[in-house]
């Protein structure tokens, strides 16, 4: 009771009350500019704030202070299969998950052949989506986010997905995305795929730009900043 | 300060066309998804929708008309009378209270897509109208088998209706959904609020019997006039006229609420929920 008399009297400060509880700047005086068809790593350890970047680039995360321009459409991989819903069909699913990212409905249904061939689920593309394993979830999101043609495509460190198999399928799409002069921004873990994929990487720490130039020196930098990492650094890149 | 700029969807009136008609196919799909979804797994399905009106109807016939012998103006059954106006009633009725988790409820989905976001709580003022036009036949069914033919005013009427109920739902549902991040207790309140509001609309009785200093309140009721043009339709097949004015100014002040409040809490809907 006495908690409601609160907020009903202090509505509007309650309302902001979660950003006044503690001050806390997940990133600060970064500046950035990408180029259309650059394909950009961004780096750091846990909590650097690798994954709000992407979000805010994805308009998921406000804005506190700056300017952001952003020119083109942006496909965010952060979550594969956001907004699956259990009970309908894989077709359903992937119809409405194409047009959330972007598409028309038009062009969401000339893709659905294309992503149930790519997410190789068969006869399951038309079961309800509780009968799927995670695996099939997983495929399934994978195939609608990289069929919605991303003009620039946020990657969070979903790749690490499905089998050895489908990884390498994933890679390979989006390598030839890369030839198609999309743009890409891949938040990850594993270093080695930024020094494959990425023109540039950025190293990120406490939320401002630590590092930034060619892939191979920007992780090498990393590395002996966070040395407890070198010790297995190719453990995972291999896939 | 903190600015957020898509050049490439300012820059070009065409894309600005082309974002419009994603997001009515966005609004189709959902629709279509929460129709679905809505009665999926019940064996009784669709007919759950006709099941709250029809026993609204029994119930308040019972006690009104048979307990308390109370006559419908004009010579209309008490039954034909309840029902022309609490089909309409539920549509409102269930919308509100379905949307008001829209936002809440799909957390995951709003923290990891942008997409025009407000078709959300949208879906499910247009799938409880779908439903609530796929109950009309029965309640014509109804009207014809005392009597009452529908006539050509309905191809006015209904649309005019329907434009007019779905702009008020369209700034409720906004409004109500977008405070319900930040204040979850709305999702109570307003199931409660809207059992209180049946009983201050003119439904279970004719807005000409309310009178008195005290009535003229009865006109601050959003649905008042709405619902009796409602029933002035089904029940006489009469187009609404200028009475219809209050309906037409609330809905405006709906409007208007509901985009200020979902545009000025969208933003913090991330830190919310």
């Amino acid at each position: 009771m006495g908690e409601l008399k609160t907020a009903l009297l202090h509505l509007p400060t309650f309302l902001r009350a979660s950003r006044a509880r503690q001050e806390f700047w997940a990133l600060r005086d970064v500046s950035l500019s990408i180029r259309r068809g650059e394909s950009v790593g961004i780096i750091g350890p846990n909590g650097a704030g690798k994954s709000t970047l992407l979000r805010i680039v994805s308009r998921l995360a406000p804005l506190t202070k700056g300017k952001l321009t952003v020119r083109g459409r942006v496909s965010p991989l952060l979550e594969l299969g956001a907004g699956f819903h259990q009970q309908i069909s894989g077709r359903e699913n992937a119809l409405l998950n194409a047009v959330l990212l972007g598409l028309s409905r038009k062009e969401a249904k000339e893709k659905l052949a294309d992503i149930a061939d790519f997410s190789e689920l068969g006869g399951f593309f038309d079961q309800p989506m509780r009968t799927y394993s995670s695996g099939m979830y997983v495929r399934l999101g994978f195939a609608v986010a990289v069929h919605v043609r991303p003009e620039i495509l946020l990657v969070d460190e979903v790749l690490a997905v499905g089998d050895t198999e489908f990884q390498r399928k994933c890679f390979d799409h989006i390598e030839k995305l890369r030839q198609d002069k999309v743009t890409i921004v891949l938040v990850t873990h594993d270093l080695d795929s930024v020094k494959r994929f990425c023109d540039r990487a950025v190293l990120l720490n406490h939320g401002v730009i630590a590092a930034e130039g060619k892939p191979r020196e920007v992780v090498d930098e990393y590395l002996s900043r966070h040395f407890e990492f070198s010790a297995s650094p190719t453990s995972r890149g291999d896939s | 300060m903190a600015t957020w700029t898509d050049s490439h969807r300012a820059l070009s009136g065409r894309l600005n066309l082309a974002q419009l008609t994603r997001t009515l196919d966005l609004l189709l799909l959902m629709t279509a998804r929460e129709v679905k979804l809505r009665y999926q797994g019940t064996v009784l399905g669709f007919l759950w929708t006709l099941a709250k009106p029809l026993l609204l109807a029994l119930v308040f016939s019972f006690a009104l008309s048979y307990v308390l012998r109370i006559k419908a103006p004009g010579d209309a059954p008490f039954v034909l009378f309840l029902l022309s106006a609490l089909f309409p009633w539920t549509w409102f009725q269930s919308s509100i209270q379905f949307s008001a988790g829209s936002f809440s409820n799909n957390a995951p989905l709003l923290k990891k897509v942008y997409f025009p976001r407000f078709v959300l709580p949208l879906s499910a003022v247009t799938s409880q109208l779908f439903h609530f036009v796929l109950s009309i036949p029965i309640l014509v069914l109804l009207l014809v088998i005392w009597g009452y033919y529908p006539g050509l005013e309905w191809l006015v009427g209904f649309p005019l209706l329907v434009a007019i109920q779905l702009l008020i739902l369209a700034g409720a549902v906004l409004l109500v959904a977008s405070f319900n991040v930040f204040l979850r207790d709305l999702e109570h309140l307003v199931e409660v609020l809207m059992t209180l509001w049946l009983y201050l609309t003119p439904i279970i009785y004719p807005l000409s019997a309310v009178k008195g200093k005290v009535g003229h309140l009865i006109y601050l009721n959003p649905m008042a006039s709405l619902i009796q043009a409602w029933r002035d339709l089904f029940l006489d097949n009469r187009i609404p006229g200028t009475e219809i004015w209050p309906a037409l100014v609330f809905a405006a002040l709906a409007l208007l609420a509901g985009t200020i409040a979902f545009k000025s809490l969208e933003g913090q809907f991330e830190i919310a929920l």
